[in-house]
Parts: C-alpha cells; structure tokens; sequence
C-alpha cells in the first residue's frame, strides 16, 4: 500500500533521513518509534509531501507520490498530528466536515457523515458538534482531530504524535480506542511516537529509526526478542523488557485447561495481558488466578510458574 | 451588551457630529464670546457639510488604498513564493510612516500639483503601516499546528488563506485599519495648505487670520469624526477578542 523506496532527505547540508526503505502493507498499523530527531516526523510527512524527498521513490498502491497533485493526494490521507491543528474559529461539526466538502460531497452527505463520526469516537452530537475548539478538553479535540482525519474514508492515516500531549490515562483509553477502531476499520496507518510502550500497544509492524536510519523493524514481540542492537534493547526498556513483552501477550496464551482443583479465589479476564495477570498475583499474593471469559464463566487457570513460561507444570 | 445597544454609543457620537455640523450657526453666540474683536466669527467661505464630505472622501480614499495596497503587500509576502521581501515590505512601511506627512505633501505638491491628489498621497503613505504591521502580525501569530493541518488535509494556498488565515487574522487586521484611519482623519486637515478643502480649511483659515473662532470650529467636527468612526470601529463584530 505505502512502499518507502531508498528514500533520503537533505536539508541543506544536513541528512535528516538517510536512505530508509518500508513497506506497509494494506489495512496494517506502522509505528515508526524513535528519540527527536531521529526522522521519524519527517519520514511521516515525505508520504503526504508537506516535505519534498530528496532521493528515492514514495508509492501509493504502486503509484509515484508525485504523480498525484498534493492537495489530491493528501485529502486521499487523513492527518492527525499532536497539536489537534483544530480551526479555532470553526465548531466541531465544521472541523470534522472539513475534508469532505473540500471534496465538494453534497451538503446532506456531509452532514451524515460527521454524524456518524462523532458517533464512532463518542462524541455526543447534541452536546459537541456546535462547541469550539477552546471548549474542549485534550482527550476531545484529540477525537475530534482523528475524527477529521477519518472524515472523507480516506485508506490511509497518518498520525504524528496524536496522543503526545494526553495525560497517561486518557491517553491509554485514546490508543485502546484507536486499536478498537482499526480492528473494524482496517485502515492503512502510519503512526508516529516516542513513546515505546505506545508503539509496542499498537504496532503490527514496529520501525526503530536513530539519526535517519532504520535500525530494525519488524513485529513488536520480534523486536522485543531480538533487538538488533544495543540502542534498539535500550529504547525497548532494557531491564523492563520482560514486563513490556508481558504487556502484549493475552493470558488466553499461557492458561491451562480447567483441572480438577478448586477455583483460585482470584479471577483474570482472558483478554488481560500476562502483565497484568503478574499485578493481580502480586497484588494479592496469589500463585494461581482463574481465567474467566466475557461473561465471568471459567476457562481456565493461569498459575505463576506458567506465566513466566516455565514449560511443565507441576 | 445587546445587539441593539452596541450601537448607542457610536451612534451617539454620530448625532453629536451632525448636531455640530449643520447646527454650527447657532453656536454664534459662544463663538462671539471666545473671539470678541472678529467681525465673522462663524467660518463662512464654504458650509461645513460640504468640508466635511470632502474631509472624508480624502479619508476613505486613502483608505481604500492603503488597505488594498497594505493587505495586499502584507499577504504577498507571507506567502511561500514572497517570504524573501518580507523584511523588505515591513521597513517600507515603517519608512512611510517615519517620514511626516508635511513633507510628503512639500515633494508631491510640484509632481502632483495643489488640490486633493498631494493630500491623498500622503496619508496612503502615513496609513500604511499600521495596517501592514497588523496584517503581518496577525499573519504570522496564526497557530503553526493550524497551519500544518489545513495544508496536510489538503487546503488549496487560496483556500488556506480565505478560509483559514484571513478569519484568524481579522481582529487584528482591523484594529490596524481603525488606527491607520483614525489618525488620518487627524492628518488630513493639512491638506488645506495645498488646496485640498476639508475641515482643516477654518483651522488653518483661522491660524492665518488670528480668528480662533474657526480653529475650534474646524478643531471640533475633526475632533467628532474621528471619535465616530473610531468608535464605530470598536462595534464592528470581528474587532476586540473573539
């Protein structure tokens, strides 16, 4: 869908992305991960050309970038970046119905559209679509920013940062809900941070970028298992790596089928991550949890010696 | 405020301009008193409606010109293809009002000729800048983040700038335009030293002949129109805070 061919960028003298070369398959989440500075954004912005590549090929569905007419091919993109870039002095409902009417859609399309917009990021009509910008809390423009960025059902999604500026826990619920969204989406997205635990959450294909190279890319728990080099394993939390592949794993991975034992007293969901599963045991001092499903039946158990992969038990 | 009072105000002030103006004759009384040894004392050689129309159609002239000229070059360069005459394009401005409107009209008498058009000129030049510093301001403070998602959704440069740049800088835009005009409706009285008749003719009629009947009669209706139209200016919705 998006292929990144021996692409450089100079600016001036200065190399800020040195021959970097991906693939991002269709209906995939890319997350390109790295310290500032290391070309990440600028990588994001070659692909809807608010900067111009020096060298190499950028295609769309197998089309050079440059082909298209920049305001084309960017309204066949969302955008959503950290500062929101929400118009101050429009509402709600007229940010979200930006793209569309740009594509010239009839009015009453528009106006179905950001309906169902703000419907799928929780964003109440009666109470959002006339407020403006400075009326919102960071969590709410953030939506409104993706819900523009989704307006005109573009394929791909580029995303710069988005949830950067969130406090931890609205951000954790934004990312939960991007990843909600995707699995029902399946848009083509491209998502930019510095944050490891953020990419880790949402990756299906993790790019590890340092001084305008690609370092290593690949699935998260790959990445996590063999981290290509020493800067890769330090960006990956060093000591913390354990607990960070804990993190992406569901508990469903590791449980046994229910034995003839007693029920532990404590109780795991079976979408939790093993990370997760490991707080509750240590919480409540607890070698075994039940897995429970939905509907707080049991399948399962999970004990300590099957968490941290101990491949007998008992 | 409610709608309909914003304007009690502005509006008052109009009324008082016009009182002063057409009613000018029956202040003869007061006037007597402040120059007792004059045999006029009422400014006669053209009524005052007449000096105050052609007061302000300098004015507006001017106006019109130096806002098409300020927005204009201020916009130019801001854009991409300008940005390199920006620093040029904010000196001339500051130059047009550094150099005092009398000397303007002392250079532009001889190419011009006496009469309105000297006049004219100099306060396009002496209004210029307030309106090309505001609009850059206003230019320039705009969000950078909503610069970058208008132009990443797609927004055409003529689209980003009427539908994004020149609402966001409207407030500011206009509050150079009410001080560039505000302080040329001032100005303009030294037209009448080159024969440009408006409402500085009976003050400087006056200063000439020693009668300062006329330069508080000419000092008065300048002083009343430029406390209309400025307070005019402040009702306009899009000036002040949004």
């Amino acid at each position: 869908m998006i292929d990144l061919i021996h692409v450089t960028k100079r600016f001036g003298d200065a190399v800020a992305v040195d021959d970097i070369s991906l693939s991002v398959a269709r209906g995939e989440l890319c997350v390109l991960v790295g310290t500032s500075g290391c070309g990440k954004s600028t990588t994001l912005r070659m692909i809807n050309r608010l900067i111009e590549h020096s060298e190499g090929e950028i295609h769309i569905d197998d089309q050079q970038i440059r082909a298209f007419r920049e305001e084309t091919l960017r309204r066949r993109m969302g955008y959503a970046i950290q500062s929101t870039g929400l118009f101050p002095h429009w509402t709600v409902a007229r940010n979200i119905g930006l793209v569309p009417r740009l594509l010239k859609w009839p009015k009453a399309k528009v106006q179905a559209r950001v309906e169902e917009l703000m419907a799928l990021l929780g964003l109440a009509m009666e109470a959002f679509a006339g407020k403006y910008p400075h009326q919102l809390s960071g969590g709410q423009a953030q939506r409104v920013g993706v819900a523009r960025a989704l307006a005109a059902d573009p394929d791909i999604l580029l995303m710069d940062e988005p949830f950067g500026a969130l406090d931890p826990i609205t951000r954790q619920s934004l990312q939960d809900e991007l990843r909600e969204l995707q699995s029902r989406l399946h848009k083509t997205i491209v998502f930019v941070t510095h944050d490891m635990d953020e990419a880790l959450r949402l990756a299906d294909h993790l790019v590890v970028m340092h001084q305008g190279r690609i370092v290593q890319q690949g699935r998260p728990l790959a990445l996590l298992r063999e981290p290509a080099d020493g800067f890769v394993e330090s960006l990956l939390g060093g000591e913390d790596r354990g607990l960070k592949e804990a993190a992406l794993l569901p508990v469903s991975q590791r449980m046994l089928p229910l034995g003839p034992r007693l029920l532990a007293r404590e109780r795991i969901g079976q979408h939790a991550s093993l990370r997760e599963a490991l707080s509750v045991m240590l919480w409540r001092h607890a070698e075994r949890l039940t897995v429970v499903d939905d509907d707080d039946l049991p399948v399962g158990e999970l004990s300590l010696r099957r968490l941290v992969g101990v491949r007998s038990d008992e | 405020m409610s709608k309909g009072r914003r304007w009690v105000v502005p509006l008052g002030w109009l009324a008082l301009l016009l009182v002063a103006t057409f009613g000018m004759g029956q202040l003869e009384g007061v006037f007597r008193w402040i120059e007792a040894d004059s045999r006029q004392v009422i400014y006669a050689r053209a009524d005052f409606v007449t000096l105050l129309g052609r007061h302000l159609l300098v004015v507006s002239v001017a106006a019109v010109l130096a806002i098409l000229l300020g927005v204009g070059a201020a916009i130019a360069a801001t854009r991409d293809w300008g940005r390199d005459f920006l620093p040029l394009v904010s000196q001339l401005a500051s130059i047009g009002q550094t150099f005092p409107p009398v000397a303007v009209l002392a250079l532009a008498v001889p190419v011009l000729g006496f009469g309105t058009l000297p006049i004219i000129v100099a306060l396009l030049l002496y209004g210029l800048l307030p309106i090309v510093r505001n609009t850059l301001a206003g230019l320039e403070g705009i969000d950078p983040g909503v610069m970058e998602a208008a132009r990443g959704m797609g927004m055409s440069g003529g689209q980003i700038l009427r539908q994004v740049e020149l609402p966001l800088a409207a407030p500011v835009i206009l509050a150079g335009i009410r001080t560039s005009v505000t302080i040329n409706i001032a100005t303009a009285a030294i037209g009448a030293t080159v024969g440009a008749s408006n409402l500085g003719d009976p003050i400087i009629s006056g200063i000439v002949n020693g009668n300062t009947a006329y330069v508080v009669q000419g000092a008065l209706l300048i002083g009343l129109l430029a406390v209309s139209v400025d307070s005019l200016f402040s009702r306009l919705p899009l000036a002040g805070s949004r």
